[in-house]
């Protein structure tokens, strides 16, 4: 018998995968690239909202060094964000350390109740802040009848220091549950060499225990440093006159209608996170270890009294702090009035008034978060398949473009999508749900992209060739074992992305309209108006709900919700 | 020169106030001698491995004393016991390069600069590392044997009292094992430690120790030279992991022989093969034993012959292996017999007849053996 076919007459090209994958790179393309050009085009346009090609400009720039206000609100940011990352790293390891290296009760309680602080809106916390610390606040309050006397008089939450404490208090448990895993996951046989050699346990510790975990540090400290600097909604309600970058874009468009100016900001904000990112980079691959061994025995717990003493204290009384905020609302939601040491005037009336005054703040915070999150799942999940299976060319340049959003402040991301939709531009969505939800996906779609892109590459490719090999066509091993295998990266990345969303205030301060209001932005003009207790009971709502997911899926998949947080 | 190290009924108990407690020593008592290499064997979970963290500190024993010399060392920490131990999976630091690993236990003892590396030269030139050094790479870029090899200097840099090796050729492949035994060996009779040396490979214990103990369940079965525990095994379970023993129920029929079960045959043993715990009576039942090199396979029958079918033939080089099955009321499980060439005509499936060769099997207690 003559075989003279040529093999590419007999395997049919399967174009399926590519037409599924031309949906999200066109969508990536002109939502996220397209707009982040003609931000970067308008950072260089003279102020105002016109698109004016052909007319450069430096004149946002300049600003930085001609205004006292650009220049302050340029330090306040560098301030802020750097001392809130060394905080939380000053908080947060020898947290790490205890809790996975002490012998004490409740340690998975401590874990669980360290991951609320990262999971209520930030801002929420900063105004139960304002509520114990402001002027009237009931914690300076109290400081004061017991120090007034001794001349000392302690600060209101407003201005640096709020946003320090304020931060720091929000973003520890991103180093505390990092530094926790990477001490409690650290190879014991290194340590036991160590003490073989000679070695005391704080010599270990400095030689080898604390290098190998520098890397964990270090994505944990950039974690912090990266949402430190993008944080809208803590500045906005205690910087007071302390103005950071994204308080300061918020000022040039909501204020001026200046886009372009606003585009210069943001354009800087985004050096400043790439140019930080860029040393981390640096630093870890000098740092990253390959390490030598698969055994692992169980890590040695500190037993000494002790040391279980300072240990169980120290952690107490940070989660206590930390949870402070929490309480608080909880407690105001339910009165008239907290000014001096007790709150004052029971009511309901707080949340008596919900399911009339918000209930169109409560349906588009639904419809808007759940939409989000379905789109960015399937969006993210395609992307993660691409750029792990089928390793197209340039697949790094397309894993940079999705999780550059990562790392962009949520105002950052707002300015780049009225700097292109917004107005009498080709597609005008200015003021429309689809905007808000467009502005959502692009914000959350990495953490979808994050999980699954993981989770496949702990996957045996040979499973889906199995697949083929058996017959089935790109579509059915897709949907048949790929899917089913990744499903639970994709869940997980979901419920991350949902609970973020229904929270979320930075982004959608810029785009809202009076039609697509959502719950936060209501908190936050109530906080504006000085009310409350409208406020606290909103929040209320709010942190239950998201409370009642993130639980819902710890129980259902015993991961921790840090490591989602992670980066590579 | 090292001095010798002594567990005294050593016991160690695993989880004691729990449920469910593991005893993973039982009363071990026994001496290692000044300078030996000393092989501890077992299978997995026979608590080789707990005996030498014991020894290093790293698990505290439940009861017993173990001494250096005649110091009691039970309750020194592990820190200032002064001893060398090479993991199985080497344990070297990712974050330092080889002379930094090399040096670590000579910088804990807060040693001189000048020292510091003249010492580890000489241990790197000990093992064989002298090129490496030069390059200084971190451990990561080293091959399995060189990693090894480092581990191992390391561990003698800062001249310890004795030397643990936790299956140290574990992760090693079948050539370089065979290799890095005879440089254990080499370094271990250069510098002269006190040396324990954990495998559950049994030809690996026989060619590197001076004396091996065996180990099953948290109990020491049995200890001697490789010769001693080839010729004269304790026990069925010993006879048949320090190399093949095939196993015929039997009764006894007086105390150095016994008559196989559903045979006329009557195999008798020389005194030394009657390895009893206690002789028992004639007419209780025992197992005979003989090692694959002291049985033949022969084509015709004869009146001391078993009849049997052959299963597989192995060519293994020096021999040629046939198990055959036989009356499982006999023996239960295949029987290996090596033949010095192949037999002509004899083919698997064939239907032969094996023989135990006079004068040379061992009679054994009965009991559960694997």
């Amino acid at each position: 018998m003559k075989s003279n076919t040529k093999l590419g007459e007999v395997v049919k090209k399967d174009i399926t995968p590519y037409l599924v994958f031309a949906i999200p790179l066109a969508f990536m393309a002109i939502f996220l690239i397209y707009p982040m050009i003609i931000t970067l085009a308008r950072a260089f346009m003279p102020a105002g909202n016109k698109l004016l090609f052909g007319q450069f400009s430096l004149s946002g720039f300049t600003k930085f060094r001609e205004s006292s206000m650009y220049r302050k609100a340029l330090t306040n940011s560098f301030i802020v964000s750097l001392s809130v990352t060394a905080f939380t790293i000053l908080i947060g390891v020898p947290m790490g350390y205890f809790v996975a290296r002490v012998k004490m009760p409740g340690k998975n309680l401590m874990l669980s109740l360290g991951i609320l602080p990262i999971i209520m809106p930030s801002f929420v916390g900063a105004f139960t802040w304002v509520i114990l610390l402001g002027r009237q606040g009931v914690v300076r309050h109290f400081l004061n009848i017991i120090l007034g006397p001794l001349g000392i008089e302690v600060p209101t939450i407003y201005g640096m220091f709020g946003m320090i404490l304020c931060m720091t208090l929000t973003y520890y448990p991103f180093v505390f549950q990092l530094a926790y895993g990477a001490f409690a996951s650290a190879n014991s046989l290194l340590e036991e060499a160590g003490m073989l050699m000679g070695a005391s346990r704080w010599y270990i510790f400095r030689t080898i225990t604390f290098p190998l975990i520098l890397p964990s540090l270090g994505a944990g400290a950039l974690l912090v440093f990266v949402r430190a600097i993008g944080n809208f909604g803590i500045p906005a309600i205690i910087g007071g006159d302390k103005y950071v970058l994204p308080t300061l874009i918020y000022f040039r468009v909501n204020g001026f209608w200046d886009l372009n100016g606003a585009a210069s900001i943001a354009v800087i904000n985004v050096l400043i996170t790439a140019l930080v990112l860029y040393i981390q980079k640096r630093v870890i691959n000098r740092h990253e270890y390959e390490t030598i061994s698969a055994t692992h025995s169980e890590i040695k717990q500190h037993e000494g009294v002790a040391i279980r003493i300072i240990a169980i204290v120290y952690c107490v009384l940070v989660l206590v702090i930390s949870l402070l905020p929490q309480i608080t609302i909880i407690i105001m939601s339910f009165f008239e009035k907290w000014i001096g040491l007790l709150p004052e005037g029971f009511t309901l009336k707080h949340y008596a008034r919900i399911p009339i005054y918000s209930k169109k703040e409560l349906f588009n915070t639904f419809y808007l978060s759940i939409l989000a999150t379905v789109l960015a799942a399937i969006l993210g999940s395609l992307i993660a398949y691409i750029t792990e299976r089928k390793k197209p060319k340039g697949s790094a340049l397309l894993d940079l473009a999705i999780m550059a959003p990562f790392i962009l402040p949520g105002t950052v991301v707002s300015v780049s999508l009225l700097s292109a939709f917004s107005g009498a531009s080709v597609i005008a969505l200015g003021g429309t749900y689809t905007i808000i939800v467009i502005s959502y996906m692009i914000r959350r779609t990495p953490y979808v992209y994050r999980s699954v892109a993981a989770s496949l590459s702990q996957l045996n490719p040979s499973l889906e060739e199995a697949s083929t090999i058996a017959g089935a066509n790109w579509f059915y091993t897709f949907r048949r074992v790929s899917v089913p295998l990744i499903m639970p990266a994709i869940i997980g990345g979901s419920i991350l992305t949902l609970t973020t969303l229904l929270q979320e205030l930075s982004t959608t301060i810029l785009l809202y309209s009076p039609k697509t209001r959502t719950v936060p932005i209501q908190i936050y003009g109530a906080v504006a108006d000085g009310k409350l207790g409208e406020a606290s009971a909103l929040s209320v709502v709010l942190l239950v709900v998201v409370f009642v997911i993130v639980y819902a899926m710890n129980r259902k998949q015993g991961q921790s919700i840090a490591s989602s947080f992670k980066m590579g | 020169m090292s001095l010798s190290l002594t567990y005294q009924h050593v016991n160690k108990i695993f989880g004691e106030q729990s449920k469910n407690p593991v005893h993973a020593l039982k009363d071990v008592s026994f001496t290692i001698e000044p300078g030996e290499l000393f092989c501890l064997l077992g299978p997995s979970g026979c608590g080789k491995t707990t005996l030498l963290r014991s020894t290093a500190g790293l698990e505290s024993i439940t009861s017993g004393q173990i001494l250096y010399g005649d110091r009691d060392i039970t309750a020194i920490p592990p820190f200032r016991r002064n001893i060398g131990m090479v993991f199985q999976s080497f344990a070297l630091y990712p974050h330092m390069n080889i002379f930094e690993n090399v040096a670590y236990g000579l910088r804990v003892r807060k040693t001189p600069e000048a020292i510091v590396k003249e010492k580890v030269t000489e241990v790197m030139e000990l093992v064989g590392l002298t090129e490496e050094l030069k390059r200084n790479p971190s451990p990561t870029g080293l091959s399995g044997g060189q990693q090894q090899r480092v581990a191992i200097a390391r561990a003698l840099v800062y001249d310890p009292d004795i030397l643990l090796l936790d299956e140290p050729l574990a992760n090693l492949d079948a050539k370089l094992r065979r290799y890095m035994r005879a440089e254990i060996r080499r370094i271990q009779k250069a510098t002269g430690i006190t040396t324990i040396f954990v495998t559950h490979d049994q030809e690996e214990a026989m060619a590197i120790g001076d004396r091996l103990a065996v180990l099953r369940m948290g109990v020491v079965e049995q200890i001697g030279t490789s010769n001693d525990l080839y010729t004269c095994p304790d026990s069925a379970f010993v006879s048949n992991f320090i190399g093949k023993m095939n196993f015929f129920n039997g009764t006894l029929a007086s105390p150095v022989s016994a008559t196989l079960d559903n045979t006329p045959i009557t195999i008798t043993v020389k005194e030394e093969k009657a390895r009893f715990a206690a002789p028992p009576a004639v007419g209780s039942a025992v197992l005979i034993g003989a090692r694959p090199e002291q049985m033949e396979v022969l084509t015709s029958p004869a009146a001391d012959t078993i009849e049997g079918v052959v299963q597989i033939i192995q060519h293994l080089g020096q021999v040629v292996r046939y198990e055959v099955i036989i009356d499982p009321s006999i023996s239960d499980t295949p029987l290996e017999i090596d033949m010095p060439c192949m037999i002509e005509g004899v083919f698997e499936q064939d239907q032969v007849f094996v023989r135990l060769k006079e004068g040379l099997s061992s009679l054994f207690d009965v009991e559960e053996r694997n």
